[in-house]
């Protein structure tokens, strides 16, 4: 009888809101789930192993040999920062590296392997067709550093699924999402909108539930290549703007991204990365074809649908999370109970319970 | 009337706004209160103005025995400004599909176009049968004028013309596609960007797509070179519709060449502008924005026999010398068709 596949599965980024989501999403699913990280987990999951781990360091390797781990999803991906550039490029790009150097060779034990991708990939510019397909991510040479990045990182995953046949590999390619977390979230979120005079881009938007499933059916399923990850329709940013109860202001002028960037940071405090000033003026559209022919399933909310659950829960009251330290204290006693449960019947007695 | 009748009326304010999503409450807005009798006047001031203007067109058809003030146009106008009070209402309440394009946004400046198609230019259009009333079909016209209001009045005559109106998508110069507010209402209208993947997709949607293979050399050109049509591009129009199946419609234009009669281009003003071409015309740059009304030419439009490349399979997409023996034959139906309507037509603005 063969082992069921996957068995061991392993999520590195595991503390950001998607990763959690992801890890509880898999945790039924699977009978063993390792998380890493470097920060603490953000929501307690006693059915996940979770490891302190840098993945820009080599540790990841010994880590999945030890571990003996079949599938890897790689989330510690920076797909959206207004952070400096070099540290986005050391954790997206030397840390996909080490994660692929890993899980590389004849004698690894991982066959399955999920790495997070974003739209982003594709850059935003006038030129480029009205609705890109997956092929078409190096249609420029990357004018922003994050879509830079995440085109070196496709180009690695994509040489380490030629270099290694035997593990399937999987590019997400998500599109922009909206939380409160995300920049696009933020930028929405002010009263008043600085837009880009002249222009009211297209944005196709996914929600973070629909993120998170995908990424649960990637590592599950067997699914090669490049997916575009995008909720139906089109939403037009002016849309976007009055959904959320705001008004734009269009001032910013055109073709000057960095002074744009600039004024947005000072007025409201938002630090919109550059491919997003991009995008927020030539707007950025996916063709999920692929992603619904080969999984048979396509987000539940269209980008419609998703700004209008942001606008929803803008103004609920946001119920005070348990800090990160309390959680992972909580994670390490819910899991060590656990582990006595399965034991020891010895301990039965000071774990009594139903 | 029946019980059941009245329960429906009486039920329907209370269902509606159970489905709203943001239903608020109105309050009127905090200050004075004019009179019963102003508040009235102003409601109705619109329809008395119209009543009057209908009264005095109806005195002087009377007195003169012609049109002078046409009402129908008149109405049209109303109508233009009524519409566009009812858009701006809808808020974010619309869909535009994945290219930008709103259709109702776009049939509400057709009075604008209309206007300009019957009066202004007065275009006369043959040959509509050969367009399909469904399906998907390439456009393909010549290109003139600095700008492409030929694009808009093919558009316009689709509606006004058709049996079965349709909205045409145009392809634009990726250059276009960049500019601030130009490129908005390029999209929110239905243009796209020239890429032979949008071509591919509009026609897989079964969309009637209008594309001038001639590119801004085409509306480049001087005015000394008019009716001269410049090289089809490298065919690439002819592979995108063998590769979807669509049957091309070659459309010929006469009278934009003369909207902007162009005596000289500037091009190390258009290099450092960013643009293809800077016209030189008897009224531009001279009388600055005043020299951007294009002239009143008189129009002819002719819609040609389809050429049936669908009946190439795929492959043949890929085959240089067909897909340029077929562009050569394109390119002559409108050059033809272009010397044929110059015939008819009795002068340039009459």
């Amino acid at each position: 009888m063969t082992p069921p596949f996957p068995s061991r599965v392993l999520i590195t980024g595991v503390s950001n809101p998607l990763g959690a989501e992801v890890a509880r999403r898999l945790a039924p699913q699977v009978p063993w789930l390792f998380g890493c990280d470097v920060d603490d987990p953000v929501s307690a999951n006693e059915d996940m192993d979770f490891v302190h781990a840098d993945m820009r360091q080599s540790v990841i390797g010994k880590l999945v040999r030890r571990l003996r781990i079949d599938t890897v999803v790689h989330l510690a991906v920076i797909v959206d920062s207004g952070r400096g550039d070099r540290a986005t490029h050391e954790t997206s790009v030397i840390g996909t590296m080490n994660v692929l150097a890993g899980c590389a060779g004849p004698a690894s034990s991982v066959k399955r392997l999920v790495v997070k991708s974003s739209q982003a990939v594709y850059g935003a510019r006038p030129e480029y067709p009205s609705v890109l397909a997956e092929e078409m991510a190096s249609l420029g040479r990357g004018e922003s550093s994050i879509t830079r990045d995440l085109i070196e990182l496709e180009q690695l995953s994509h040489d380490f699924a030629l270099r290694n046949p035997e593990c399937r590999v999987a590019r997400m390619r998500l599109g922009y999402r909206v939380t409160r977390e995300t920049s696009l979230g933020r930028y929405l979120s002010q009263p008043l909108i600085p837009t880009f005079a002249g222009f009211d881009p297209r944005l196709q938007l996914l929600a973070e539930e629909d993120a998170a499933e995908a990424i649960a059916l990637a590592a599950l399923g067997k699914q090669e290549g490049a997916f575009n990850v995008a909720g139906d329709g089109v939403v037009l940013l002016s849309q976007a703007i009055t959904i959320m109860g705001a008004r734009s202001v269009p001032v910013l002028p055109p073709y000057a991204g960095w002074a744009s960037r600039m004024a947005i940071r000072s007025t409201t405090g938002v630090r919109l990365p550059s491919h997003l000033a991009e995008v927020l003026m030539f707007g950025s559209v996916v063709d999920c074809a692929r992603l619904h022919q080969e999984f048979a399933w396509k987000p539940a909310h269209s980008s419609r649908a998703a700004i209008d659950l942001f606008a929803q829960g803008k103004s609920e009251d946001v119920i005070e999370a348990p800090s990160p330290p309390q959680e992972y204290e909580l994670q390490r006693y819910l899991q060590r109970r656990k582990r006595e449960r399965r034991h020891g019947a010895g301990h039965a007695a000071l774990t009594a319970g139903p | 009337m029946s019980r059941d009748t009245v329960a429906v009326y009486t039920d329907a304010p209370r269902v509606r706004r159970r489905h709203s999503r943001d239903a608020k409450v109105v309050t009127p807005a905090p200050g004075l209160r004019m009179p019963r009798a102003v508040r009235r006047l102003r409601r109705n001031a619109p329809m008395y103005a119209i009543q009057g203007l209908s009264d005095l067109s109806t005195r002087l058809r009377e007195l003169t025995g012609r049109e002078i003030i046409d009402m129908n146009r008149v109405m049209e106008l109303v109508q233009f400004a009524y519409q566009q009070q009812q858009l701006a209402k809808r808020g974010a309440n619309y869909v535009v599909d994945d290219f930008g394009f709103d259709a109702e946004w776009t049939e509400s400046f057709l009075p604008i176009f209309k206007a300009l198609y019957r009066d202004y230019w007065r275009v006369e259009t043959s040959g509509m049968e050969h367009v399909p009333s469904s399906g998907r079909t390439l456009l393909v016209a010549n290109h003139a004028g600095v700008l492409p209001w030929d694009g808009t009045m093919i558009k316009t005559a689709l509606f006004v013309e058709h049996p079965h109106p349709r909205h045409a998508r145009a392809l634009v110069a990726s250059l276009f596609m960049g500019m601030p507010f130009l490129s908005w209402f390029l999209r929110r209208t239905g243009q796209t960007v020239g890429h032979p993947d949008d071509t591919r997709r509009l026609l897989e949607r079964d969309q009637l797509v209008l594309v001038f293979p001639e590119g801004v050399r085409g509306t480049g050109k001087l005015y000394a070179d008019r009716y001269k049509l410049r090289r089809f591009g490298r065919g690439g129009f002819v592979s995108t519709a063998i590769r979807a199946g669509a049957p091309i419609v070659p459309v010929s234009v006469v009278g934009a060449e003369e909207i902007y009669p162009m005596i000289a281009d500037v091009p190390a003003l258009a290099k450092l502008m960013g643009l293809p071409y800077f016209p030189v015309t008897p009224f531009w740059p001279w009388l600055g924005p005043l020299g951007m009304i294009p002239l009143p030419s008189k129009w002819r439009i002719q819609f040609h026999e389809p050429v049936h490349v669908e009946v190439h399979p795929p492959e043949a997409a890929d085959d240089q010398n067909l897909v340029m023996a077929l562009s050569d034959e394109v390119r002559d139906t409108i050059q033809q068709g272009v010397y044929d309507n110059l015939k008819l037509r009795r002068g340039v603005f009459i």
